[in-house]
Parts: C-alpha cells; structure tokens; sequence
C-alpha cells in the first residue's frame, strides 16, 4: 500500500511561493487560511535556505492522537484526512502538531474558531469524491482523479516532491548521490554552527 | 556519628529527588467517528496511477 508523502529539497527551493498561490487557488482557501507557506532560513543573508511546510500526513499523527471529538482518519494512501462535521474547533491539534499545519478561520466576535482546515494532500474528504460538499468544505480530489497534489506538480524547480515514500525518497537519494554528498540543512555543523 | 548520619540522609534525600521518570506518555489515536470516506477508485488501482503521474511529472529532468 502506499505511503504519500511530501519532501521539499532545500537545495533546490528558490523561495517563489508558487506552491503557495497553486494550493490557495485550486481549493479556493479563504483569506487568513495557508495551508502551505514557504519558510526561509537566514533570509537574506548568502546560503539561505528555503522549505514549502504543510501538512506531512504523518505516520503517527499527533493530530490524529489528540484529537477529542477523533475526527481523524488515515486514507489507505496514507492521508491524514478529518471529518469537518464533527470538527469542534478546539485546537488541540494545532498544538500537538510539529509543522503548524491545521489552521482555523476565525468566525464572529471574540476570536471564536471555526472548523480545523489544513492541505488534504488534494484527497478531499469524507464526503463523496469530486462532490460540490467536498468541494466547499475541502477542496478539489485531485487524488481521485489520479493526479498529484497541485503543490508540487506546479514546483519549477521540482525542489516540491509529493508521492508515494519510497519512490520519492529513491529520487531524493539519487539528488544527494548526484550532488556527491549530502545537504547542509542538517547535522552537527548547522545546528551548532558559531 | 550522628552528624555523618544525617548527612548520609540527607545525600540519600537530596539524590531521590533526582529520580527521572523515563517512560514515556504514548497517545493512541481513538477511532474515528466521522462519516465513511468511500472511494471510487480501489486503492491498487489509485496507487499504480499515482505512481504513474508521479513519473511523468515529479522527476528530475
């Protein structure tokens, strides 16, 4: 079975934000709500790194985990997905979740939340496949359709990668290999750098 | 004589409280309680075209 995963090589990330505007504009994501957004490290200064950051449908979701109401569900993708209608809005899973990814639209007075939104790795939700409710609450099915999600299929410079995980970690090897070492944007000599 | 005691509980009562508890909390995910995702697709059937896509647009060229 297949384990979806995304990877962004930071070698190769120039920071444009195209993932950005693809994901906002094919699930019509409302204002307030970014479902991906790039992070930079050292910006500005030479040797900076870029990475796009959404939701890593995790193995082992902490969302999924501490979830009150168990709105979570794993798709046999291995998508991390939520049922919106019974979605209370607590925030426990922006808490317990590493990467920042579920967001919540703020709704009336007082900063009351509204139902937990984050990427569905183009997957939808619950509801049936392409419907308008999945739709409206969720976004396009692009899985269903047996396409990749938009992010990285739109990425120029293919730093985006977005698939099953053994075939993109065989390509990020095969970068690393080609580069003839490997990436600089972890290890003992960026961590304690200085 | 006493003095050494003292000292000997007192190290003992200084060191216990330097006891670490190692274990670790582990949150098992409840079961999900939403409406049943069904697929139109059969999962081998999505995956061998997912993988498909993945080589026609998402490798190195």
């Amino acid at each position: 079975m297949a384990r979806m995963k995304f990877l962004c090589d930071a070698e190769r990330c120039i920071e444009c934000n195209a993932c950005v505007t693809a994901c906002k504009n094919e699930h019509e994501v409302p204002w307030g709500i970014n479902r991906r957004r790039v992070v930079t490290i050292d910006d500005g200064i030479p040797g900076e790194k870029s990475i796009s950051v959404a939701c890593m449908h995790c193995t082992d979701a902490p969302c999924q985990a501490v979830c009150p109401v168990d709105c979570f569900y794993t798709t046999d993708d291995g998508v991390v997905l939520h049922d919106k209608d019974i979605c209370i809005g607590c925030g426990y899973c922006f808490y317990a979740c590493p990467f920042g990814a579920p967001q919540y639209p703020q709704e009336g007075a007082f900063g009351a939340r509204g139902k937990m939104d984050k990427c569905t790795f183009c997957a939808g939700g619950p509801e049936p496949d392409n419907s308008q409710a999945e739709l409206d609450k969720y976004g396009r099915n692009r899985l269903a359709e047996g396409k990749l999600p938009l992010c990285a299929e739109m990425c120029s410079t293919k730093a985006l990668l977005a698939g099953d995980g053994d075939i993109v970690a065989d390509l990020f090897r095969s970068r690393v290999v080609r580069r003839g070492g490997r990436p600089d944007t972890w290890g003992w000599n960026t961590a304690y750098k200085d | 004589m006493m003095k050494k005691i003292i000292s000997i509980v007192f190290a003992t009562f200084i060191l216990s409280a330097c006891y670490e508890d190692t274990s670790v909390t582990l949150h098992e995910p409840g079961v999900y309680k939403g409406k049943r995702d069904t697929q139109t697709m059969p999962a081998e059937e999505r995956e061998a075209l997912l993988k498909q896509r993945f080589n026609q647009v998402q490798t190195d060229r």
